[in-house]
């Protein structure tokens, strides 16, 4: 009966304590114990504790237990000590009984391991959830709270006695309450977490923003018991994004309030948004103008460049400006000043683009430019009529003085009065003669101003105006040099080149030296910065001069009073040449000659 | 027939390898499916004109808004056109390595690649322009580094 206990046992002998019988399993314990060896010469892996007892149990005949008695390094038993008698009632032996209590003994020790390990962690979650900068709280399923952490309290201000599941729905503000309790109720309801926000009172009274998040704690496959969660306060970041949501409101309510067509577009220069005008005044839908549908828009003949400018300006960020015809919903194109700026701030470059009908304006112009035009006209037919007018006089003038000349000549006049009479018609004549020239070469500088620019051969121009000359030249025996090899070429007004040489020439020949024959040299050449010059040069009476690069010459000044003049020459030489932006210089010796040079400017073309 | 325009970002920069390996099977697919059209691609951007039938070009653009490679997929254009305004369907892109200008193939450099074709109406041909400017910058005959925000 004893081999089938599921324990080692052994019975020890007299007070020797000598073995008798050993079980299988006791065998384990205590090795090869043969009957009769005495327990002290073979202890196998009893503890001395035990063996040191032994004799003491014996002597006082009472039973003793020892649990969890280590035995060895890797085994355990639970000991039972008990002596025996024999049929004579007399101390006869020990009945040892040993159960292999290892596993439960490992057991138990994991098990005091984990509650170590479980108790730290517990501390650390402790730590962790009442010092982070947000409410941790529990609730259970009827919505019941039965936790906060302790920053719930400091937030509310409330007392740590407080009732959590009566108080907190009266903390929430009371326009967010009701919402508040339903949708907690709904997740709790159907087994879900939630997420929302609401205002709750401070310890001071404010209301502040908070969000609410909680998720249930699964046990697959019940229902969730508890929910667990947190309360972060979001006040400055709603408060932030609800002033920008607002913002951009507004301003979108602006665009959309303005009668001009207003549009922003991405970094790339899609449009992303337009006005509600640009819808009304176009009749298209956001999806049928689509990011670059405004093009299609534009009169044919404008929109590729209009496109190409558009792709300029977002390569290189620069400002879009131009004026174009768009298209009205019933078809008629209006003219609009389209004008887009990039804005680059921390968000990446945007477009910001307008475009003002200027329709009104560009009607008035055309209307202003017509009435300008007519004006224009109409001085420009005064002017011929002066030129006509003064030209058509001095024909007459002249056969006046041709008369006067004869009646002079063949006429004799016995009062000495009369020859006062004679000189004074005289000067009279001259003075209505010069004053007819002037106005009609006052007139005629105005006109050249806007006469046509062409490529001049300056051979042809300059034997053209000495042509014209030549009964002076002839008569005074000048000798004229042409140099035109170095410029041959010069694009300029005919009538203002004409007029500029004209001049120049004839004074060279009227100024001329009594003791010597003119000789004038005309050169035409480029300066090193390729700015054309025209170069007059004769061996004249020469003049004085104040500042040789910068002459001055007013109207109806004169050096050589006594030569026949009226001033006016060399004044509209300088006002021809500077209205087209050239200059003129000279330079002078008295009694040697005058060299002017004329820095021609070609106008643009 | 429809054509749409899209533009993303690949997710992983493509290698010369990948590149070669797009173009084979896009080319390959296009081709039997009677896509046309233009990918540019630069620095992880892409951006794309396909066009063909409806239901073809739809299928094929729910199938690349899907396709894990690339992300931030965004539909410039999605509509309905008379004619084709490319006969065939091509790419271009930089390589990235010297030595892959010989070994690719049937690929176009993008300052290679031919101007909108005239039959492309004005408003898609400017968004075909800004779409490339977007991916290759304003000299497309150097590669393009990208000022992009990081994206999370």
């Amino acid at each position: 009966m004893l081999r089938q206990l599921q324990a080692g046992v052994a019975t020890l002998e007299g007070p020797d304590l000598r073995y008798s019988f050993v079980n299988d399993q006791m065998r384990e314990l205590v090795g090869e114990a043969k009957p009769g060896q005495r327990v002290a010469d073979q202890p196998g892996q009893l503890p001395s504790s035990l063996l040191e007892v032994l004799p003491r149990i014996y002597a006082a005949g009472e039973q003793y237990t020892v649990k969890a008695c280590a035995c060895g390094p890797q085994h355990c038993y639970d000991l039972s000590v008990q002596p025996y008698h024999d049929e004579h009632g007399a101390m006869a032996g020990l009945l040892l009984l040993a159960v292999d209590v290892s596993e439960q003994e490992a057991a138990r020790q994991r098990a005091h391991e984990l509650a170590l390990t479980t108790r730290r962690l517990d501390a650390r979650l402790r730590v962790l959830t009442e010092t982070a900068p947000l409410v941790t709280f529990t609730t259970d399923a009827q919505g019941k709270v039965t936790y906060v952490s302790p920053q719930w309290y400091r937030f509310t201000g409330q007392p740590p006695t407080a009732d959590l599941t009566a108080i907190w729905p009266l903390l929430v503000h009371p326009d967010d309450r009701l919402r508040v309790l339903y949708e907690a109720e709904a997740a709790r309801r159907v087994g879900a977490g939630w997420n929302f926000e609401y205002r709750l009172r401070r310890y001071d009274g404010a209301y502040r923003w908070m969000l609410s998040r909680a998720l249930p704690e699964m046990h697959p496959p019940d229902a969730p018991v508890f929910w667990h969660g947190a309360l972060t306060e979001v006040h400055q970041e709603r408060e932030l994004s609800e002033a920008r949501r607002r913002g951009e409101a507004e301003l979108r309510f602006l665009a959309d309030s303005i009668p001009e067509l207003v549009w922003t577009a991405s970094a790339e220069g899609l449009v992303d948004y337009y006005n509600q005008y640009t819808l009304e005044y176009t009749g298209l839908t956001k999806e049928e103008l689509g990011p670059t549908g405004w093009v299609g828009l534009l009169q044919t003949e404008e929109q590729a460049a209009a496109a190409r400018r558009w792709v300029q300006s977002v390569a290189s960020g620069t400002e879009f400006e131009g004026e174009y015809r768009m298209r009205r919903h019933d078809g008629v194109y209006r003219w609009h000043t389209i004008r887009a700026r990039q804005l680059s701030d921390g968000s990446g470059p945007r477009w910001f683009g307008t475009c003002s009908d200027v329709e009104e304006q560009y009607r008035l112009r055309q209307v202003l430019q017509t009435q300008y035009d007519e004006l224009s006209r109409a001085h420009h037919n005064l002017d011929t009529f002066v030129y006509a007018a003064s030209h058509d006089l001095r024909q007459p003038t002249n056969n006046l003085r041709g008369l006067f000349e004869e009646l002079r000549r063949s006429a004799t006049f016995a009062d000495p009065e009369q020859a006062l009479m004679l000189q004074m018609v005289d000067a009279a004549l001259t003075q209505l003669d010069d004053t007819l020239i002037d106005l009609a070469t006052t007139v005629r500088t105005q006109r050249q101003q806007q006469e046509p620019v062409e490529v001049l051969d300056m051979a042809l121009v300059l034997e053209e105006i000495l042509l014209g000359l030549r009964p002076e030249i002839m008569q005074r025996g000048a000798r004229i040099e042409v140099l035109v090899g170095d410029a041959p070429g010069l694009r300029y007004s005919r009538a203002n080149l004409r007029s500029v040489v004209h001049n120049l020439v004839s004074n060279a020949l009227k100024f001329s030296h009594p003791v010597r024959p003119p000789h004038i040299v005309l050169r035409s050449y480029h300066t090193p910065d390729d700015q054309p010059v025209l170069e007059v040069q004769d061996n004249g009476l020469g003049m004085h001069i104040d500042n040789p690069a910068h002459p001055v010459f007013q109207l109806f000044a004169r050096q050589h009073t006594h030569v026949d003049g009226t001033g006016v020459g060399l004044y509209l030489v300088q006002r021809i040449v500077s209205s087209q932006g050239g200059h003129v210089t000279v330079t002078s010796t008295l009694g040697e000659g005058t060299a002017f040079r004329v820095y021609w400017t070609v106008p643009a073309a | 027939m429809k054509h749409i325009v899209y533009i993303s970002r690949a997710v992983h920069a493509l290698t010369d390898y990948d590149l070669q390996h797009l173009l084979d099977q896009s080319r390959r697919d296009n081709a039997e499916n009677g896509i046309t059209g233009v990918l540019f691609y630069s620095h992880g951007n892409i951006a794309q004109l396909f066009e063909g039938e409806e239901a073809t070009a739809d299928a094929l653009y729910e199938r690349i808004s899907q396709d894990g490679r690339h992300s931030h997929v965004r539909k410039l254009i999605d509509r309905s056109i008379a004619a084709r305004s490319f006969s065939e369907w091509s790419m271009a892109f930089h390589p990235l390595a010297a030595e892959s200008f010989e070994a690719l193939q049937g690929f176009l450099l993008p300052h290679r690649v031919p101007p909108a074709p005239a039959t492309l109406p004005i408003a898609d041909a400017l968004l075909v322009e800004l779409v490339r400017l977007a991916v290759f910058g304003p000299d497309p005959s150097q590669p393009y580094h990208h000022i992009v925000a990081p994206t999370l």
